[in-house]
């Protein structure tokens, strides 16, 4: 503290007058009832006309309501009427009083500047944290949601696998058995009713492979299992079906088969004739006059599929709602599930393939596809090759399927021996392995891919081929992975079987 | 002639909307523009009573703060009334009102004391739970307050009318 009467008499006068300029010191003389006795400095800038001043008094009596004038008071940082802020002294002196304003409004403003930034930081940080909050409770919603969608999922993929099983395997069965019947039965006899019987099942055959492939989803991804096609025979199995059916509308059915390419082609079965069934359904219901037509091309390793009708058509703004599921609004007059050509559009993406339609309402509808066909395999052998040696052990609990490979493996020239769990095959493979295991994937006991990575473990080194009604990729990459050499679908197609082996064996 | 004036000190957390309530009640305005107040700003506003004079409240819309410092403490001086102010979005500040009034109690013992929860247009972003205001209400007065739509603030004004000239 500086003693002021230390200062030099120069200084301390300098001083002085740099603390009155700076302050804008105002000192207002009071007698003790608030009438004004005196003014002294600068009234204006502190908001006070000095001519009329009674405004400015009162606002200033405010302040000390309830407190005291007997004693000296300080109120920092007062807001007065014309925005300035100012230190307000009240200093009593004898019978009367002095309020002394001193100006505060540089300081009020470094103080807010500093002030403000640090409550809007604070305001900020509780905003984000509950923001965060926020978040977090979304997150955790989300993750139960998934959680939730992921066992809803579980749970469909488990019926779909079952489905499939349930499916498949009476059909193998049937297509097995009419394959053995139709082997024995001299040819014409009974052979109508056998094509009736086969063409019956392949129909029963592409509804449940329908309703499988849309249950799998589009994530689910279709295996491509490419044979060799028999374009005459599938057109045959077309016209008998659907020729009957047109007939019956009586619309003419017309087919055509143009052949440029003298390779032949390879496609996915199952999923060609899911195709164009699907297609000539579609024409067939649609069509009440004139004609349903069926045409192939297999030119350049490619196979060109055009399906046309003469039918009600497709308006322009239902085009594109044709190809979702359950559509069967799209077309007037529409009835079935409406899966159709949502199964058609997602085999030809699996198939690699392209798919058009042309339509004008009342005058028809034709669907073109393009496929490219599959790389060629080994060399298929013949069925008049060398018999095979050594044996075999079927590992299948359905004996209807078992039965089957029985007399298609015994055909081939092995010994056959079957057993229906997977802990005596393991125990049986162990003991005297054979030359080929046949696995069911689906057993009761433990499921084929994980009694085969047992074995495997336990160095069985002979050829394992496994057998399965799951379609998908995942499910050939894990029996693969466990150790299996190769991976069939059910139904079983016999030749492709016969193949197989004799491939593994050879 | 009016009754009073009365001191009223507006005291809660920075940002619970003090100086809107005070805008609010005497010049029927609003901001929603954040402007922290330093020191105190001083507000006088006459309330009619029908067939009884009117009463002067003088309003002191002092700085936000958590806790009461030798400053605040002068600031309260003479108070006739607190009008506590805490801000429903944010469960901390009725905390800070709360220990604001225990301290405030020790220099004004017989001060009246009400509670605005301001920021009720808000609502949907609100932490403090109905029970905690139930529980409240038997020892305080308590008002939900909405200096943006003026919803409540006559009423906390009025109490605090009734309160100190009855």
């Amino acid at each position: 503290m500086i003693d002021d009467a230390a200062l030099p008499p120069l200084v301390r006068e300098r001083l002085r007058a740099l603390l009155l300029e700076r302050s804008h010191a105002l000192v207002l003389g009071f007698s003790p009832d608030w009438t004004l006795r005196e003014v002294c400095g600068d009234a204006a800038f502190h908001g006070i006309d000095a001519a009329a001043p009674a405004a400015g008094i009162a606002a200033l009596q405010d302040l000390f309501v309830g407190i005291d004038i007997g004693d000296d008071q300080e109120i920092p940082f007062v807001e007065l009427a014309n925005g300035r802020s100012a230190h307000v002294h009240l200093l009593a002196d004898g019978d009367r009083f002095h309020l002394l304003l001193l100006d505060a409004d540089e300081a009020r403003a470094t103080q807010r500047s500093q002030q403000q930034l640090a409550n809007e930081a604070v305001l900020a940080g509780h905003a984000k944290s509950k923001a965060i909050d926020a978040l977090r409770n979304i997150r955790n919603e989300l993750e139960r949601q998934r959680a939730r969608l992921e066992e809803a999922n579980a749970l469909k993929n488990a019926l779909i696998a079952t489905m499939s099983h349930e499916f498949r395997t009476p059909l193998t069965s049937a297509f097995g058995h009419l394959r053995l019947l139709e082997r024995q039965l001299p040819p014409g006899e009974s052979g109508a009713a056998l094509q009736a019987v086969r063409r019956s099942l392949t129909y029963l055959f592409a509804l449940a492979e329908n309703l499988l492939e849309y249950g799998r989803g589009e994530a689910g991804g279709g295996l491509l299992d490419p044979v060799e096609i028999d374009l005459d025979a599938l057109l045959a199995d077309c016209e008998a079906m659907f020729r009957p059916l047109a007939s019956a509308k009586g619309l003419a059915f017309r087919t055509r088969l143009d052949r440029d390419d003298a390779a032949t082609p390879r496609f996915d079965e199952v999923k060609l004739r899911q195709i164009v069934i699907n297609l000539l359904s579609n024409a067939v219901r649609y069509t009440h006059s004139g004609e349903v037509a069926l045409a192939l091309r297999w030119a350049n390793a490619r196979l060109h599929v055009e399906v046309s009708d003469t039918g009600i058509g497709i308006a322009p703004e239902f085009r594109a709602r044709v190809f979702h599921p359950f559509n069967s609004g799209a077309q007037s007059g529409s009835r079935g599930a409406g899966l159709g050509l949502s199964i058609v559009r997602r085999l030809v993406e699996q198939m690699h393939g392209t798919l058009a339609l042309e339509s004008a309402p009342g005058t028809g509808t034709r669907f073109e596809l393009d496929l490219p066909g599959a790389v060629a395999a080994s060399a298929p052998t013949t069925s008049d090759a060398a018999p095979l040696r050594g044996q075999a052990l079927v590992v299948e609990d359905d004996t209807d399927v078992s039965h089957l490979l029985e007399i298609a493996l015994g055909g081939l020239g092995l010994e056959v021996r079957v057993v229906g769990e997977a802990a005596i095959a393991i125990e049986t493979v162990l003991a005297a392995p054979p030359r080929l295991l046949v696995f069911d994937m689906h057993l009761p006991d433990l499921s084929g891919s994980e009694a085969v990575f047992r074995l495997r473990a336990q160095g069985h080194r002979g050829a394992i081929l496994m057998l399965s009604a799951n379609a998908s990729a995942d499910a050939r990459d894990a029996a693969l992975r466990a150790g299996a050499d190769r991976y069939l679908t059910k139904p079983i197609d016999f030749a492709r079987l016969e193949d197989t082996v004799r491939e593994l064996l050879a | 002639m009016s009754a009073g004036p009365f001191k009223v000190c507006m005291l809660g957390d920075f940002g619970v909307g003090k100086t809107s309530l005070v805008s609010r009640f005497v010049r029927s305005t609003f901001s929603d523009k954040y402007l922290t107040t330093v020191g105190v700003k001083v507000d006088s506003k006459e309330v009619a009573r029908a067939g009884r004079d009117p009463v002067k409240l003088v309003l002191w819309d002092i700085a936000g703060r958590n806790a009461l410092d030798s400053v605040g403490a002068n600031y309260l001086r003479g108070a006739s009334a607190l009008l506590l102010v805490a801000d429903g979005t944010r469960e901390a500040s009725l905390a800070s009102a709360l220990d604001l009034l225990m301290q405030a109690r020790g220099l004004l013992p017989n001060a009246l004391a009400v509670l605005a929860m301001n920021k009720f247009d808000l609502l949907d972003r609100w932490e403090v739970a109905p029970p905690t205001l139930t529980q409240l209400r038997r020892t305080l007065a308590v008002f939900e307050t909405s200096a943006a739509t003026g919803a409540g603030v006559e009423d906390a004004f009025a109490a605090i009318v009734a309160g100190l000239a009855p």
